[in-house]
């Protein structure tokens, strides 16, 4: 996330179809007026 | 289960009078989407190579176990966040703010003792039912929550082993001293910001006086550099929306790591007077979107649309959002509640000013007994199933129909849409339209799928 060079995107394969979905055990918490992504900041 | 009506997506495989996948057009030259609106499961096919069967079977194989996870996440959480507002009064008055007038010019403050109470009250009440390893979060948020840092901060230093803490600023108050004490004891800040100049800026965010802030806040911004617990909110209004690229451009150049592009909650008429058109919103978001992406592709440095990240995450993984106003019933009253400062308890902060929507008083009631009130019902009973207009479309789980205050103070009911359909729909398209491509990575942080697992991986990597 903190690189400072260049991203050169790869061409992509465009596959005949797409679906994806991942699961976890729900956590969210915010409202729009803040949000905290990080589980836990480093301090 | 919805029955396909209409097919919406030119060179959409057809689907049967019972088919639970519904057509979504999602604009893209190649791909067309298929979305099972219940469980929120989606597939995108190509279309000119129809799958047939394939996404069909694979939403078959596992609805039961994703129609289990919509209703967990819709119907069973229990509160782990409070949005603390320790103090009435504001030393801004922004032209959009929910919080009525009166109570930012002349409110009551709580006492340093009054927040810890309030906080071993708060303790006491998370401890029954927390997760073993995971900690509440407390928000302070406002009104200008430093308008009182001794009392907040008296707070964090005494229970911070057992909450999260955040801050929810305008920046004008954030001193050295207070961006040290936050910073070292991991604080969680937001700072807010509308525009990349003070002409902009200091439109809708103004002090009593009329004295703009944009000074103030590139300060913080400049004092929290390199700080990875921090973001900038940005409101979009009529006022900034042509400056709305130039904005991504003033955070990344700043390096701030995440920023929210956030729609003005039409709550209150001022807010409603400030707002940008559906439209127009939606245009000029996803133009600055795609400059975030550029200045990626440019630097290798991300700037994170936080809110629009959560759009993406309600799609890849529903359970792993961070932000609960794109999910119906909203986050408002079942996974977080808003604390006032004489103590009342109301669903979201976005209702603080909104008298009926009080369910009772962290001093006089058990949080239990307030979470079943009548007015917190109101408020978690909203399902967008029950609103005219999104019980028929096929991304009312990527979007949740926010926000009830809305809808209910400026179109006059809980079963009314709020005041962004458009936009809402528009964020789904382009998010759909970025994972055809496979560039949606680039808008999420990184790790933010760390504890997930695969529960469906057809046609990527």
């Amino acid at each position: 996330m903190n690189k400072t060079t260049p991203v050169k995107p790869s061409p992509q394969p465009k596959p005949a179809l797409i679906a994806v979905r991942k699961t976890c055990d729900a956590e969210g918490t915010g409202l729009s007026h803040y949000v905290l992504m990080d589980k836990q900041v480093k301090r | 289960m919805t029955a396909t009506k209409t097919s919406m997506a030119e060179g959409v495989p057809a689907t049967g009078p019972l088919h639970p996948l519904q057509p979504f057009d999602i604009g893209h030259p190649a791909y067309a989407a298929l979305i099972e609106p219940e469980t929120a499961f989606w597939g995108l096919e190509r279309k000119d190579a129809q799958s047939g069967r394939e996404l069909l079977d694979a939403y078959n194989a596992k609805a039961a176990a994703f129609s289990a996870e919509m209703d967990m996440l819709r119907f069973h959480l229990k509160p782990t966040a409070v949005y603390f507002n320790p103090t009435e009064r504001c030393n801004l008055n922004c032209s959009y703010c929910y919080i009525p007038d009166t109570m930012r010019r002349g409110g009551e403050n709580m006492s340093p003792a009054r927040v810890l109470e309030s906080l071993e009250k708060l303790h006491a009440y998370f401890s029954g039912h927390m997760a073993e390893g995971r900690l509440p979060q407390v928000i302070f948020h406002g009104a200008e929550p430093l308008l009182v840092r001794e009392a907040i901060f008296a707070g964090i230093e005494a229970y911070g082993d057992r909450f999260r803490f955040g801050v929810q600023t305008n920046g004008t108050l954030l001193d050295d001293s207070a961006v040290e004490f936050l910073t070292s004891h991991g604080v969680g800040i937001g700072l807010s910001l509308d525009g990349p100049v003070a002409a902009v800026a200091d439109r809708t965010r103004r002090r009593w006086n009329g004295d703009g802030v944009f000074e103030h806040v590139t300060r913080a911004i400049d004092k929290l550099q390199g700080y990875p617990g921090y973001n900038v909110i940005c409101t979009m209004t009529s006022e900034n929306l042509p400056h709305l690229t130039a904005m991504v451009e003033f955070f990344h150049d700043r390096k701030v790591p995440a920023c929210m592009l956030n729609v003005t909650r039409c709550t209150l008429p001022g807010a409603r007077a400030a707002r940008g058109d559906d439209q127009d919103v939606a245009r000029a978001y996803i133009a600055a979107l795609e400059r975030t992406h550029d200045l990626y592709l440019n630097t290798g440095r991300k700037l994170v649309v936080a809110n629009f990240a959560n759009i993406l995450i309600a799609i890849l993984a529903p359970t792993a959002r961070r932000l609960m106003c794109d999910i119906s019933p909203c986050g408002g009253g079942r996974s977080f509640f808003a604390l006032a400062t004489n103590g009342d308890l109301f669903p979201c902060s976005e209702f603080i000013g909104l008298p009926d929507f009080i369910g009772g008083n962290l001093f006089e009631h058990a949080i239990g007994d307030v979470l079943d009130s009548p007015a917190f019902r109101r408020v978690t009973g909203r399902k967008v199933e029950d609103v005219a207009g999104c019980d028929v479309c096929p991304i009312r789980h990527f979007c949740g129909s926010p926000c009830p205050a809305e809808a209910h103070e400026m179109n006059g009911g809980m079963d009314r849409k709020g005041a962004f359909c458009h936009f809402y729909e528009e964020q789904v398209r382009y998010a759909l339209r970025l994972i055809a491509d496979g560039r949606h990575e680039d808008f999420l942080w990184d790790g933010w799928d760390e504890g997930t697992e695969v529960a469906c991986a057809i046609g990527v990597g």
